[in-house]
């Protein structure tokens, strides 16, 4: 894994998308972008998906039928207990736990879908390109043998705009 | 559209996206000022006289406290609604500000949402005391138990409050820590220190700022921002059962879950001004939190104050209109002219009449003044808990089982302690967090560029 990369380095927000722009029509994807915050057209142009939400909408489908199922099943089936002579399956005076607790799983499980997907947890270790990426400066990783012949032409404009480091 | 120029700018002073770095995380790098060590003693002094009436609730009981067969709940549930109250305004901030697209909310919403995290914990202290037997807590859980299994009763009100509350301080707390990921990634990237460098990039989960990792994070804030939009107005509708589904007077009201909802993002907003004014003085960040910032805060409060007054003068009029006799004599015979009237009174004009000074620009513009009113609704909300808690249950409809209530010093101390905590909490926050968001403050700095020629990214 010794591939040798040239990182273009820019000041603004509006210099990265022009130059990532350019340097897409010249036929190269850039390997990674970094970025202070998230910009859309980026986001965009890398041509990543996440499918997170959707994975919530499960999520909160299977929590539903758990926790309603769950509570009919302690409430009616398990051990049922009168209380002041309304029916077992109190089926209204269940929602309101479903709703909570289905959000409760919604939130947990997305946050370990995220945590797993984008690689985000406790002890891992950054593999990071630019030190400034996360303060102030918006940074396009290349692959220096992806670019092949378009080298020249794409480092012009990187230096249009930015700085090769 | 419309943009900035309505709110005025969200940041002053021109700064740099690195300028925007630096100053946000100075506090946290510079030497720690000798107030600080002198206002954590004494939360700590607080907090400790806390543990200490904890300490007697658990070993001598409920007895200790003021509360009695008639007033069963007494400072302990008016404390921790109360609480709850404040804590339901950071994810409020946060979350309505989102979906409304509001972004002068980058400014506020880190110290709103930390807020909430520290008074939801206090507020969880109060009703597992109140238990009396507190080691037995977790029989709440519906758990397969050797006692049948004798599941709990999911009828009741106070075990879907359990649910809430349990689920409301995870989500905060998560929401809050998730936010705050890409900025101790910074600071781990900033920093000199070994030691700082080391410990923020753990609690950093190795973030860089990639398209990936920012692709999935917006997933997520999107996510959770829409399900907790629906967590905010349940949680406080849920806290408000806990009282309307019961039939005491002044409590069996249909009116009791927006009530209880838009009051609690009443006292959460005033919580966050003087949490956000401290932070101006004590920190120095005004260019951050701007005038604007403060002025736009008021004028949301103004309009809940009407909403308050409204709902007060509401609950005074059905309890007319009805022609019940038990709701008619508990409004006018104990809360407006009655045993407990100096605190109907101290709820309706902290709450109805003083916050309507924001109506003129001189007031909103004036610290001190906004300083002084968002502590005055902090008071007037604990006093619309004291009402509601007390008066209802000193007068019901069996005149044999009216009785008063007046609070010990162990209830007192008890309040007292979580004070303390809170306080400690926030000292805390002040030394080690970046008190507002740092990536979300850049994001939104282009729009305040001379001329605003920026493009319009999408993003807010």
């Amino acid at each position: 894994m010794n591939k040798e990369y040239i990182l273009g380095v820019f000041n603004d927000e509006e210099s990265l998308i022009e130059a990532f722009g350019k340097v897409k029509e010249k036929g190269v994807m850039p390997v990674e972008v970094f970025t202070p915050y998230p910009i859309h057209e980026i986001l965009e142009g890398m041509g990543n998906k996440t499918k997170i939400t959707h994975a919530a909408f499960f999520y909160g489908l299977f929590a539903t039928i758990g926790i309603l199922g769950f509570l009919t099943f302690a409430a009616s089936y398990s051990w049922p207990l009168n209380y002041g002579g309304k029916p077992f399956n109190a089926f209204p005076s269940f929602i309101i736990v479903t709703i909570v607790a289905a959000i409760l799983s919604i939130t947990l499980l997305t946050l370990f879908t995220f945590s797993a997907r984008a690689k985000i947890f406790p002890g891992k270790k950054p593999k990071i390109f630019h030190e400034r990426a996360t303060d102030d400066k918006f940074v396009m990783v290349l692959d220096k043998e992806s670019m092949g012949s378009e080298n020249e032409a794409i480092q012009s404009i990187i230096k249009e705009f930015g700085e090769i480091e | 559209m419309y943009n900035s120029e309505v709110r005025g700018r969200l940041i002053e002073g021109d700064k740099s996206l690195g300028q925007i770095s630096r100053e946000i995380i100075a506090p946290i790098h510079a030497k720690t000022p000798i107030w600080w060590y002198g206002a954590l003693l004494v939360s700590l002094g607080m907090f400790g006289f806390g543990l200490y009436c904890k300490y007697i609730t658990v070993t001598t009981g409920i007895g200790t406290w003021g509360v009695n067969n008639s007033v069963a709940w007494g400072w302990a549930i008016i404390n921790f609604v109360w609480w709850i109250g404040i804590g339901h305004a950071g994810t409020a901030f946060s979350i309505f500000l989102l979906i409304l697209r509001q972004k002068w909310r980058t400014a506020i919403n880190r110290a709103a949402e930390a807020m909430t995290v520290v008074a939801v914990f206090c507020a969880s202290l109060f009703p597992l005391l109140h238990m009396g037997r507190p080691w037995l807590f977790f029989y709440i859980f519906p758990y397969p138990n050797t006692r049948g299994p004798l599941w709990v009763n999911f009828n009741s009100p106070l075990f879907w409050d359990f649910v809430a509350i349990s689920a409301y301080l995870l989500i905060s707390a998560s929401f809050w820590y998730f936010g705050m990921v890409p900025d101790f990634a910074t600071i781990r990237d900033t920093a000199k220190s070994k030691i700082k460098k080391a410990v923020y990039g753990f609690f950093a989960f190795g973030w860089t700022g990639s398209s990936r990792e920012w692709l999935r994070f917006e997933g997520l804030s999107f996510v959770l921002g829409g399900i907790a939009a629906v967590l905010v107005v349940s949680v406080h509708s849920i806290v408000s059962t806990d009282f309307a589904v019961s039939v005491k007077p002044g409590w069996h009201t249909t009116i009791f879950p927006p009530y209880f909802v838009v009051g609690a993002i009443f006292s959460g907003f005033a919580m966050v001004l003087t949490l956000v004014i401290t932070m101006r003085v004590l920190y120095k960040m005004n260019d951050f939190i701007t005038d604007s910032h403060i002025d736009a805060v008021c004028r949301v409060l103004v309009f809940i104050s009407l909403i308050m007054g409204t709902a007060y003068m509401t609950e005074i009029f059905m309890a007319w209109y009805s022609g019940s006799e038990y709701e008619t004599y508990l409004f006018f015979h104990t809360r407006i002219f009655g045993e407990y009237a100096p605190q109907f009174w101290a709820m309706f004009i902290a709450n109805a009449i003083v916050p309507q000074l924001f109506w003129f620009k001189k007031m909103r513009r004036n610290m001190w003044v906004v300083f002084i009113v968002s502590i005055i609704i902090n008071i007037g909300m604990w006093f619309e808990r004291f009402n509601i808690v007390v008066t209802s249950l000193s007068r019901d409809y069996l005149p044999s089982s009216w009785a008063s209530y007046s609070p010990t010093w162990v209830e007192v101390g008890f309040f007292i302690g979580t004070l303390g905590m809170f306080i400690a909490g926030v000292l805390l926050f002040f030394r080690f967090i970046p008190m507002i968001a740092i990536s979300e403050l850049k994001s939104v700095a282009k729009f305040d560029k001379p001329h605003n020629h920026v493009k319009h990214t999408g993003h807010e």
